[in-house]
């Protein structure tokens, strides 16, 4: 019989947003990720207690997965934006700030639950169905025929990542590389459904950024000492093994097998190794890949017999070399090969980078697969960067779903909030159909306002966050747009001028102004004339940041919601 | 007030622990280095450093910081083998500069624009005052106006010639021939010679050459005992080396063998590979030790039970036996006597491999008259399969005959069996007269010495090898540093000057300019600290003295006018002649010290990504952490 333990009693925490330590806990979470935010945002050393590895970075999927909470609020909010991300990839930072802040401003209206859950969610409605309008002003149309507003999206997204320490040029060297890449990865005239290629990102630690560069087909890392191919450029016969030609019993699994001990089961299998290497040979395959090790006697044989071979291949090139070479990966050893898996690739040669030798594959006919080299001084910048080409190569390809973007630099917050704060005063002015809302969210006018206000105030504070050095923010209150005001700047300063706005889009159009953290009376945000010359110089990505808002809310509504937490202590 | 200023300051934590660090290690900087102790409370043990990587591998990390500090260096070292103390002192010093301006109430954001401005300076200053050779017939062209030439030239002719009698004295090694000429356009054109122009190679003497020897004596940084040991390794190679084309230094073809017992001045290059044979083997070379032999490579370890790289063992794997087991041998036993009988058939009496071999094997070896050398570099491994047309292989089943080479000769380096019984007996291993494999033979009488000394000589090594490879050098002792801060100062000058004249409406562009000229001033400084230290470092010199001195010198100098090259050098052998400080003959007997070009850029400019990924970091995020544990620490 076993033992009876005692347990201890669950913990019932009851209202947890109005816990003093969980507020505590929301608002560091909340300083954290605002410190991140934005081109300037504060680096973070992420790392484990036992003196693991030390990333450095400012980047929402590197800093998130590496929270842990005790508390499950925490955790909910952490989960739902690293789903977002996982799906999006950009807006992370936004969609955790805004949600935090959501909740930090409720609380410090003393606004209730219910009701603040109602109206965040009308104002989601509101933002979310002025963003998909015609007229909506701080939504940029990408237009395929110029490559101009692409350039910028790909140019705000690396440029937000401080941790890469890119210099001008090389912003602008990786931008055009993304966009490059991004455009090569859209088959040009191939009937049917349109399959989109695929890009393939090698680092290079050492080399400066410059040096990186986009290829077409693949380039694969040689560790082999061994392998001494020369270039050719005839067609090659290839096969592609994702099974371990080690010698091994892979397939084995975590089965038993009883042997006989004068057995020797190693040479059975090197039998069966080279048996297959003598039908590969026999079937004039030139090129032998395999995703895991190959057995050095089975290497040898095939060097031997004119065959170049690379072994230790990673499950991550798998799929592109598949679609390179036409064929489909032999995942056993035990059949004989039919014909049919036997692929193509064109043009070997190898090219060196820095330490690392490299094998460039091309393909046959028209498969789009290309690789970027990354290339940065030391791994720290290298792994913020590719964490940024990652991003930047998802957005890019959001806009074939929406050929949309939003306006940055905070322009798209302040305008929103401006616009929202408008839309709901004009319902109050027109007296019965404000009460009739007001009715329908079951609140007085005066409650549904300070429940607006808090909305408004979170939407501002995400802009806010883009000011890391002490300065201020500004809104002008013509187009509602956004301006960081240097912390040493003098009053004539301001009155002088404060340049262009956050995206770049408006100059110094209006000479009234507001602080972000103060009151101001409501005005209709007007749209930009259309006769204006310049350009937007930071855009967000539009799908991503849509989406982020409606987590934020989401999750803001759900933990608005949270009556109570329940703890098994056990 | 003063409480908000810690508060800050407190936020920069990471920038004073990286100065802090640095500091520790200033005594590292430059040619005249104390040795250090680093000791293990804990265990008691202690280890003797004498470099700034040494130091920081014998450290513990604590925290993010040393983590990032022991990344960098770890990767600059991989690739340079050298000038990690300048790395860190710039990023000490640099760090300073940051917090200076953080406490000036510079924003960051100005400081890293700023910085980053500076350090384009520092590199194209660099890139300036580098001394470029060619091939055999050698252009030595530097890269500045004309006009500096004419003053320069006659000093530095004589200058050199000077160097030359003087090192010719000094040291035994074959008189270094070099002069330095003038062609009709006002460049100097100096050759480099592939000769290792020995004072009997009359045709030689007939180019004006500026020889390898004279670039190594300027790179040596006063270890010119193993500096020689570097060129010596680099005369043997290129002595096998028929072809003309300028070849840089192989380094990979380089080992050493370190041998304790020897005194140091016994250190000295061989031909070959250079191994230490005991006990059983001893006598198997003694056997061997005349014949030409054949020779397999395996690249792994000799034993039943070795596999290669990413072989998985099943581990469901059951022995049933149908009968009581009655095995006369083991497989062991059985797979040595099959591995045996087939180095006998292929008649192979030298195996040489990157692993290690079983005890079994060696036994059964050795009583075969077969010599087994083991931990082998796989480079070496290499070389010895081009130079006898063999092939390695990961199992000593794979041998056949195409993998067996001939033609490997064994031979007592030196007899040391009067100093001690016990001792290792130093066996070449050589392939005739074409192996381009060189080994240093490290000697000294103080065993943790050898250590130090290993590392000096891969030091030197790799900074001949890198002037080589870029054919390119820096003018050293101070002369570079000095270059560039009159560069910084320039700029500086020219942005304060720049907010002055500028009409007041662009008032924010005037507060931008007013603080790059601040950060440009403070880097200056920072390159003025490492000089300074440079200059304590070597003795005799006060901290006062030794800036009074390098800004006297700063004072004199006409940034449009001179380069790098014009100024003399600070640190030098005979301080009284830094002293007086004015380019005189004298001064110019002293040896020109060069750097690497490749190598300081790379410092320079890791150390500021260092100082900069530092100064823009504000948290630290650590997961995993024990509630109890962590005081200082907020818990998510």
């Amino acid at each position: 019989m076993s033992r009876v333990e005692k347990k201890a009693p669950s913990v019932c925490t009851d209202l947890p947003l109005n816990n003093a330590e969980v507020c505590e806990k929301l608002h560091l979470m909340k300083e954290l990720l605002k410190s991140c935010y934005g081109p300037r945002g504060r680096l973070k050393h992420v790392r484990n207690n036992i003196g693991g590895r030390v990333t450095t970075s400012s980047a929402s999927s590197v800093i998130l997965p590496a929270l842990y909470s005790s508390q499950p609020l925490l955790n909910l909010i952490k989960t739902s934006v690293l789903n977002h991300i996982s799906r999006f990839s950009d807006c992370g930072l936004f969609a955790g700030v805004f949600c935090l802040s959501l909740l930090e401003q409720a609380r410090r209206h003393e606004l209730r639950e219910s009701l603040a859950i109602k109206v965040n969610k009308h104002c989601l409605s509101l933002c979310t169905s002025y963003l998909q309008r015609d007229d909506c002003a701080c939504r940029v149309k990408i237009d395929f025929s110029s490559s101009q507003n692409l350039m910028t999206l790909a140019g705000s997204i690396i440029s937000s990542k401080p941790a890469c320490l890119l210099t001008e040029a090389e912003k602008l060297h990786i931008s055009t590389m993304a966009v490059r890449a991004f455009l090569q990865t859209i088959p040009c005239s191939s009937p049917g459904p349109v399959t989109l290629g695929q890009t393939v990102t090698v680092t290079v630690r050492g080399l400066p950024v410059l040096d990186s560069a986009m290829f077409p087909g693949l380039l694969v890392e040689t560790h082999d000492d061994f392998n001494q191919t020369d270039s050719s450029s005839e067609l090659l016969r290839t096969v592609l093994f994702s099974t371990s030609l080690a010698g091994d019993l892979a397939e084995l699994g975590d089965g038993t097998i009883e042997a006989d001990p004068n057995l020797d089961t190693d040479l059975q299998i090197l039998d069966q190794l080279l048996e297959l290497g003598k039908q590969l040979v026999e079937d004039e395959v030139r090129l032998c890949v395999c995703q895991k090790v190959i057995h050095p006697v089975l290497q040898q044989y095939l060097r031997s017999h004119g065959v170049v071979v690379m072994e230790r291949l990673g499950m991550a090139l798998m799929e592109p070399l598949g679609t390179l070479a036409g064929t489909q990966p032999v995942a056993t050893l035990h059949a004989r090969i039919p014909s049919t898996a036997y692929g193509r690739v064109k043009n070997l040669s190898t090219k060196q980078f820095g330490f690392k030798t490299m094998l460039h594959l091309q393909a046959d006919g028209e498969a789009a697969v290309c690789t970027a080299v990354l290339c940065h001084r030391n791994e720290t910048m290298l792994d913020e960067l590719k964490v940024v080409w990652r991003k930047t190569e998802d957005v890019l390809r959001l806009t074939l779903k929406e050929p949309s973007a939003l306006l940055g630099g905070g322009c798209t917050e302040t305008h929103l909030s401006a616009y929202v704060k408008h839309k709901l005063s004009l319902l109050l002015q027109g007296q019965q159909e404000a009460s009739e809302t007001a009715a329908g969210l079951r609140c007085s006018p005066a409650e549904f306002l300070l429940g607006v206000k808090v909305f408004c105030r979170s939407l501002d504070m995400v802009a806010r966050s883009l000011e890391h050095d002490g300065g201020s923010s500004a809104m002008d209150l013509n187009h509602a747009h956004h301006w960081t005001v240097s912390a040493n700047a003098s009053e004539e300063d301001m009155a002088g001028g404060l340049g262009l706005c956050g995206c770049g889009l408006v100059e110094n159009s209006s000479t009234e102004w507001t602080f972000l953290n103060t009151e101001y009376a409501e005005f209709c945000p007007a749209p930009l004339l259309g006769d204006s010359c310049r350009k937007p110089t930071v855009l967000d990505s539009f799908t991503a940041k849509v989406n982020a808002l409606q987590v934020a809310v989401e999750t803001a509504n759900l933990a608005l919601d949270v009556r109570y937490v329940i703890k098994d202590v056990n | 007030m003063l409480k908000s200023v810690t508060a800050k300051e407190h936020q920069y934590v990471g920038l004073h622990k990286l100065s802090a660090l640095a500091r520790t290690l200033h005594s590292f900087i430059g040619p005249q280095k104390s040795y250090k102790f680093i000791r293990d409370d804990r265990s008691g043990e202690s280890a003797l450093t004498c470099s700034c990587f040494c130091t920081i591998q014998n450290l513990d990390p604590t925290c993010a910081l040393d983590q990032l500090v022991r990344e960098t260096l770890q990767e600059h070292e991989k690739i340079y083998h050298t000038g990690s103390g300048c790395l860190m002192f710039l990023a000490g010093a640099w760090s300073n500069a940051a917090l200076h301006g953080l406490r000036q109430g510079i924003s960051i954001t100005q400081i890293i624009s700023a910085m980053s401005e500076g350090i384009e300076i520092c590199l194209d200053a660099i890139r300036k005052s580098a001394v470029f050779f060619n091939g055999n017939d050698v252009i030595l062209s530097r890269r500045s106006t004309a006009a500096a030439h004419s003053s320069r030239l006659s000093l530095s002719k004589k200058a050199f010639s000077e160097a030359s009698n003087m090192s010719s004295n000094l040291q035994a090694t074959p008189a270094k021939v070099y002069q330095q000429a003038q062609n009709g356009s006002g460049h100097r054109q100096i050759k480099l010679s592939r000769y290792f122009c020995e004072t009997k190679s009359e045709m030689v003497s007939q180019f004006e050459t500026y020889s390898v020897a004279h670039i190594a004596e300027a790179l040596s940084h006063r270890c010119d005992n193993v500096m020689e040991l570097a060129v010596e390794a680099m005369q043997i190679q290129s002595r096998n080396n028929q072809d003309i084309s300028f070849v840089p230094f192989d380094i990979t073809k380089v080992m050493t063998c370190v041998l304790f017992g020897l005194p140091e001045d016994c250190s000295c290059v061989v031909q070959g590979c250079i191994v230490l044979l005991a006990d059983e083997k001893v006598s198997v070379f003694h056997h061997l030790k005349t014949k030409h032999l054949k020779v397999a490579l395996v690249n792994g370890d000799l034993s039943h039970n070795y596999r290669h790289l990413g072989f998985k063992r099943p581990a469901g794997m059951q022995h049933v036996r149908d009968q009581p087991g009655v095995s006369g041998s083991s497989r062991e036993e059985e797979w040595v006597k099959k591995v045996v009988k087939l180095l006998l058939d292929l008649g192979v009496n030298l195996i040489l491999i990157t692993g290690v071999a079983c005890k079994v094997m060696v036994q059964h070896c050795c009583r075969h008259q077969i010599l087994v050398v083991e931990k082998l570099n796989f480079s070496v491994l290499r070389n010895f399969a081009q130079s006898t047309g063999s092939v390695p292989v990961t199992y000593a089943s794979q041998l056949g005959h195409h993998c067996v080479g001939t033609g490997v000769q064994l031979a007592l380096w030196r007899d040391l069996s009067c100093h001690d019984r016990k001792l290792l007996l130093p066996v070449s291993i050589s392939t005739g007269g074409n192996t381009e494999l060189v080994t240093a033979i490290l000697t000294s009488s103080v065993q943790c010495k050898l250590e130090s000394l290993e590392d000096r000589f891969w030091a030197c090594a790799y900074r001949l090898h890198h002037a080589l490879k870029d054919r390119a050098l820096l003018p050293g002792a101070g002369r570079t540093e000095m270059f560039c801060i009159c560069h910084l100062q320039k700029q500086a000058k020219y942005c304060r000057e720049k907010r002055t004249d500028s009409v007041p409406t662009a008032a924010a562009g005037t507060a931008t300019a007013l603080h790059t000229s601040v950060m440009l001033e403070l880097m200056a400084e920072g390159l003025m600290d490492y000089i300074t230290t440079v200059m304590i470092n070597s003795g005799k010199l006060s901290k006062v003295k030794a800036r009074t001195i390098v800004s006297g010198q700063l004072q004199t100098f006409d940034v449009h006018k001179g380069n790098a090259a014009k100024f003399p050098q600070l640190v030098l052998r005979n301080e009284a002649t830094a002293v007086s400080s004015v380019k005189t003959t004298e001064c110019a007997q002293t040896v020109e010290v060069y750097d690497n070009l490749c190598v300081k850029q790379e410092a320079w400019r890791k150390a500021l990504d260092l100082v900069f990924l530092v100064l823009q970091t504000d948290g630290e995020v650590v997961s995993g952490v024990d509630q109890k544990m962590e005081t200082d620490a907020m818990m998510l």
